[in-house]
C-alpha cells in the first residue's frame, strides 16, 4: 500500500533518505534496519512507544549519533554527518525535549549562542536583536528578546527553543514532542506555524504521542516498535485505533476506564486560597473520597499552583486548607504527607526524582519517617525493600530492578516510581499534576487504570491536566481555572468540551 | 529494546569498579617500592597507616558536606583554630593539676565546641539564609584564620599535657595505636549515619535533587545545616589527633589539609556535584594521597614539587568526577 503511494508523490523533492539504518549500543540494539525519508513541504510524524527508537533515529538524523550501519542521503547526495554542527550547517535543525537553553542568559543571547554575528570580532547586538524580534514575532508568543530564560514559564522556554532552531532558516526541522508543555491554545498557534513552514517547503519530522496532533498535522506517519520499522503510512489512510495497534502490536482497548462515582467524606478542602505571588487568587475546591476531581485551564492559569499551595509547596498569603478535621493556614508538605495527602509533580525530572539514586530510594522517599521504614531515625532496610517490591509489583514495573538508577528508566517507568511514592504510605488523597506528560499511550492506559483502582478503593483523586480529553474522560467533577481564579465548577453532564473551553477564554469573573 | 546484561554480570561489573581504585593504589605503591625497597618495609607500612588516619578523618568531614551538594573551604583553618584553642585551654592555669581523664575530657569538649561552632556558622548561613556554601565557608576560612592568629598571638602553644597526647596519639588500646582506633571509630560512625539513617539517606537524595526532597516532605534545610555541624565535629576530632601528634597548638596546622581533604574525597569517588560517595571512597582517596606523598618523600622529591603534583592530582580528580556523570 505504502509503496504505490510513495511513488505517486515523487513529484515532491526528497530532502532526506535513510536506508537500512542500524544503531547498536553496548548490549542494546536501538535501531534495526530502519528506512525513512522526508520530502519537501511535508510533516512526517514518528510514532512509537517510549523506547521504540524515535529519539535514537532523530539523533542519527541530527548528527548526534553515528549509525552503526546504513546510508544517509541528503538532498539527493550521499552524506555522512561528523557532528551536530555539521548537520546544522546542512540545514537540519533539531528541537529536542531536553532544553538546550542556558537559563541565566537572555532569550536573544540563547538564540545566537555559538553563531553570534560579529564585525571584526565585535558582537552586532542591534542586528541580532532585530532578527530575534522578527523570529519571535513570527511565532507570535509575545516573548521579549531581553527576558532571562530562567524567568520564563516552561511553555515559553519551549517556544524559545523552537525559535532557536529557526534562526538558521533550516530546510529540515525536527520537533520532539513540542507540545508536551503547551496548552491547547498555544499548541494551536504552534500548529499554524508548522503549517506555514510546510507551505514554504520546509520538511518537518514531528514526534508526538497525541493522536489529535497527528490528525491535525501529519502527511505521513512512520511507526517504530522496539527499534524496528513497522510501517510508513499516509495519515488519511489509517484510523486512530489502527495506528495505536501498529504502535503497541496489540488491539487498542478503551483508553479511559469507566470509574464509578461514589462520593464519601470531604477529604481535602481549600477555602479562598490566595498565594503570596498572586498565582492563585481566592480559589476554593474540595475533593471527596471515591471521586476524581479534574482541574482544567490554560498553562499558567494557576491550576498547578492551586494544588501545590494546598499541599504546602507554595507560600500562602490568606485562605485556609482543611483536612483530617484540622484547619491549616500554612500547611507544609510534611504535614500533608502525614495526613495521607500526596502530591505528584508535573516535572518529574526537576521535582520528583533523584536521577542518580536507585528506584528503591526514590520510591520510599516520602515515607521515610513512617514506622515501616525507620525507627528513631534509623532505616529499616529489609522492611523498606519488601514494601517497595510489593508496590512496584502492583504497578507492574518492568524490568523489576529496585537498585537501578532512576535516570536509566523510560518515561513510563519513571512515572511509576513517582506513583509508588504515594503508595508507600497510607495515602488517601492523590494530587496528580499532569500525570501523563511525555508518556506513551500504553503507559497512559496503565496509569488511568490505576486511578480507577485507587478511586474504587475509596481514595480521593485530584487531576490537574492541560490535556482536555483526559479531564473529560476521567473526571466526575471539574473546576475550571482562568487567570488565577476558579471560574467554573461543572458536574456530571455539564462536563463537555465546549463548556470547559468557553471558560478557558472568557474573562467574565475578572470584572468583579 | 532489551539489554544483554544479566543481574549477575551487572553485579560483577559493580564489584570490579569498586576494586579498581584500591588496585590502582597498590600498583602505585608497588611502583614506588621498585625504586626504593624501604617503602615496602613493615615500618613504613605502619607509618603510612598512621599518617593516613588524619587525612581519612578530614576527607570524611569533607564527604559529609559534599554528599548533600555542599562544599567546605574552612576545613584547614578550622583545624588550626580548634588546635590552638584546645591547646590554650589545656595549658591554662585552670587546667593545671587536673587528673588525666579530666584533661582528656576538657580537650575533647573544647575541641568539639570549636569545631561544631564553625560547622553551625557554616550551616546557618548556607541553609537558613541559603547562601552558597562555597562563599560562606570562604568567609569562615578567613574568620578561623583571624581567630587562631589572634588567640595564639601567631605563635605555637607549647606544653600540651601528656595525658592528652597519650590518649589521642601515642597510646595504644588493646594493641591498636590510638590514631588508628579513633579513626576506625569515626569511620564506622559516619558509615552508619550515612547509610543507615533517614538523615544520611536524605543527604544523598538532596545532593541529587534538592527540590524532590522538599516535595517529599523531608526537612532539607535542617538536614543541610546538621551536615555542616557533623562535619565540624569530624574536623575537630581530626584537629585533636593532630594536636596530640605535634604536642603543640599550631596556628599554621591547617595549611595543606583543605586541598588534601578535597583531593582525597573526590579522588576516592565522592562527587563534587553531590549525591554520590561514602566512607569507603573517602578512605581509599585518603590512602591514595598518603601513599603518593609517602613515596615522593622517599624518592626525595622536593616539597615544592610535591605541591605542584598535589595540584595536578586535584585537577585530575575533578576531571574524573566530571567524566563519571
Amino acid at each position: 500500500m505504502t509503496r504505490s503511494k510513495q511513488a505517486s508523490d515523487a513529484s515532491q523533492n526528497e530532502l532526506l533518505r535513510l536506508t537500512g539504518i542500524t544503531k547498536r549500543f553496548p548490549g542494546v540494539l536501538a535501531l534495526s534496519n530502519v528506512n525513512f525519508d522526508l520530502k519537501e513541504g511535508e510533516v512526517h510524524v514518528l510514532f512509537g512507544e517510549n523506547g521504540a527508537g524515535k529519539s535514537t533515529l532523530i539523533n542519527v538524523i541530527s548528527g548526534v549519533l553515528t549509525p552503526s550501519e546504513g546510508a544517509i542521503s541528503l538532498y539527493g547526495q550521499p552524506f555522512r554527518f561528523s557532528s551536530p554542527q555539521d548537520a546544522r550547517e546542512q540545514g537540519i535543525s533539531p528541537v529536542f525535549q531536553e532544553f538546550s537553553l542556558i537559563p541565566d542568559m537572555t532569550v536573544e543571547e540563547n538564540l545566537y549562542l555559538g553563531r553570534e554575528e560579529t564585525t571584526h570580532g565585535f558582537l552586532r547586538k542591534k542586528e541580532m536583536r532585530r532578527a530575534a524580534m522578527r523570529i519571535l514575532a513570527r511565532l507570535g508568543f509575545g516573548i521579549a528578546p531581553n527576558a532571562r530564560v530562567s524567568a520564563l514559564p516552561r511553555a515559553q522556554q519551549q517556544m524559545v527553543e523552537i525559535a532557536k532552531a529557526l534562526v538558521t532558516d533550516p530546510r529540515i526541522l525536527i520537533l520532539d514532542e513540542p507540545t508536551a508543555s503547551l496548552t491547547e491554545a498555544e499548541s494551536a498557534r504552534l500548529f499554524e506555524f508548522v503549517r506555514e513552514l510546510r507551505a514554504q517547503g520546509v520538511g518537518i519530522i514531528y514526534i508526538s504521542h497525541r493522536m489529535r496532533e497527528i490528525r491535525d498535522l501529519a502527511d505521513r506517519v512512520t511507526v517504530l516498535r522496539d527499534g524496528a520499522l513497522i510501517s510508513t503510512v499516509h495519515a488519511q489512510d489509517v484510523t486512530d485505533d489502527e495506528m495505536v495497534e501498529l504502535m503497541t502490536g496489540r488491539k487498542a482497548g478503551v483508553l479511559y476506564p469507566r470509574i464509578p462515582h461514589n462520593p464519601g467524606n470531604v477529604m481535602l478542602e481549600a477555602r479562598d486560597l490566595h498565594t503570596v505571588r498572586d498565582r492563585v487568587r481566592d480559589a476554593s475546591f474540595q475533593v471527596r473520597a471515591g471521586e476524581i476531581v479534574g482541574i482544567a485551564g490554560l498553562v499558567g492559569c494557576g491550576k498547578s499552583e492551586l494544588v501545590r499551595a494546598a499541599f504546602g509547596l507554595e507560600p500562602i498569603d490568606r485562605g485556609e486548607v482543611q483536612f483530617d478535621g484540622d484547619t491549616y493556614a500554612h500547611p507544609t508538605a510534611a504535614q500533608s504527607l502525614e495526613h495521607g495527602i500526596c502530591y505528584f509533580p508535573a516535572d518529574r525530572g526537576a521535582e520528583g526524582l533523584a536521577a542518580t539514586r536507585p528506584i528503591l530510594e526514590n520510591a520510599s522517599m516520602a515515607a521515610l519517617p513512617e514506622n515501616a521504614f525507620s525507627i528513631r531515625g534509623f532505616l529499616r532496610k529489609g522492611s523498606e525493600k519488601s514494601r517497595v517490591q510489593e508496590i512496584m509489583e502492583r504497578l507492574q514495573l518492568r524490568p523489576m530492578r529496585l537498585f537501578a538508577a532512576v535516570g536509566s528508566l523510560s518515561g513510563g517507568n519513571r512515572q511509576k516510581v513517582v506513583l509508588a511514592r504515594g503508595m508507600t504510605r497510607g495515602t488517601q488523597v492523590f494530587l496528580f499534576d499532569e500525570p501523563t506528560v511525555g508518556i506513551d499511550v500504553g503507559a497512559k492506559a496503565e496509569i488511568y487504570a490505576l486511578l480507577g483502582e485507587l478511586v474504587a478503593e475509596g481514595a480521593a483523586v485530584v487531576l490537574v491536566s492541560s490535556e482536555l480529553p483526559e479531564i473529560l474522560g476521567l473526571s466526575h467533577r471539574v473546576y475550571v481555572m482562568h487567570n488565577a481564579r476558579v471560574v467554573a465548577h461543572l458536574e456530571g453532564d455539564e462536563i463537555t468540551e465546549d463548556r470547559i473551553l468557553s471558560h478557558f477564554f472568557t474573562d467574565h469573573t475578572d470584572a468583579a | 529494546m532489551t539489554t544483554a546484561t544479566s543481574p549477575r554480570s551487572r553485579e560483577f561489573v559493580a564489584t570490579v569498579k569498586l576494586l579498581t581504585f584500591p588496585l590502582l593504589i597498590l600498583a602505585m605503591f608497588g611502583l614506588f617500592a621498585m625504586f626504593e625497597p624501604r617503602i615496602a618495609s613493615a615500618r613504613n607500612l605502619v607509618n603510612i597507616s598512621s599518617q593516613s588516619t588524619y587525612l581519612i578523618v578530614f576527607a570524611l568531614a569533607q564527604t559529609v558536606v559534599l554528599v548533600p551538594r555542599g562544599f567546605d573551604l574552612s576545613l584547614g583553618n578550622a583545624v588550626s583554630f580548634t588546635s590552638v584553642a584546645t591547646a590554650l585551654a589545656l595549658t591554662s592555669s585552670f587546667a593545671a593539676g587536673l587528673p588525666g581523664y579530666a584533661v582528656v575530657v576538657l580537650g575533647l569538649l573544647t575541641g568539639l565546641a570549636c569545631g561544631t561552632a564553625v560547622g553551625l556558622f557554616n550551616g546557618f548561613f548556607a541553609s537558613v539564609l541559603g547562601i552558597r556554601s562555597f562563599i560562606v565557608t570562604l568567609g569562615a576560612m578567613n574568620i578561623c584564620y583571624g581567630l587562631s592568629a589572634t588567640i595564639s598571638g601567631g605563635r605555637p602553644v607549647f606544653n600540651v599535657p601528656e595525658a592528652f597526647t597519650t590518649f589521642f596519639y601515642s597510646g595504644t588500646f588493646a594493641g591498636i595505636p590510638a590514631p588508628i582506633l579513633w579513626t576506625a571509630c569515626v569511620a564506622i560512625a559516619v558509615h552508619v549515619v550515612l547509610s543507615n539513617t533517614v538523615f544520611g539517606r536524605t543527604l544523598y537524595l538532596m545532593g541529587c535533587n534538592p527540590r524532590a526532597v522538599e516535595v517529599a516532605g523531608l526537612p532539607r534545610r535542617k538536614y543541610f545545616a546538621i551536615a555542616f555541624v557533623l562535619s565540624g565535629a569530624l574536623v575537630a576530632i581530626g584537629a585533636l589527633m593532630l594536636t596530640a601528634r605535634t604536642g603543640t597548638g599550631e596556628p599554621n596546622l591547617g595549611g595543606n589539609l583543605l586541598l588534601q581533604a578535597i583531593a582525597a574525597a573526590v579522588m576516592g569517588g565522592v562527587s563534587l556535584s553531590g549525591g554520590r560517595g561514602g566512607v569507603f571512597h573517602a578512605i581509599t582517596g585518603a590512602l591514595f594521597i598518603t601513599v603518593l606523598s609517602n613515596g615522593l618523600n622517599f624518592l626525595q622529591i622536593s616539597g615544592y614539587l610535591q605541591q605542584i603534583i598535589l595540584g595536578l592530582v586535584i585537577i585530575l580528580a575533578i576531571a574524573l568526577d566530571k567524566s563519571r556523570d
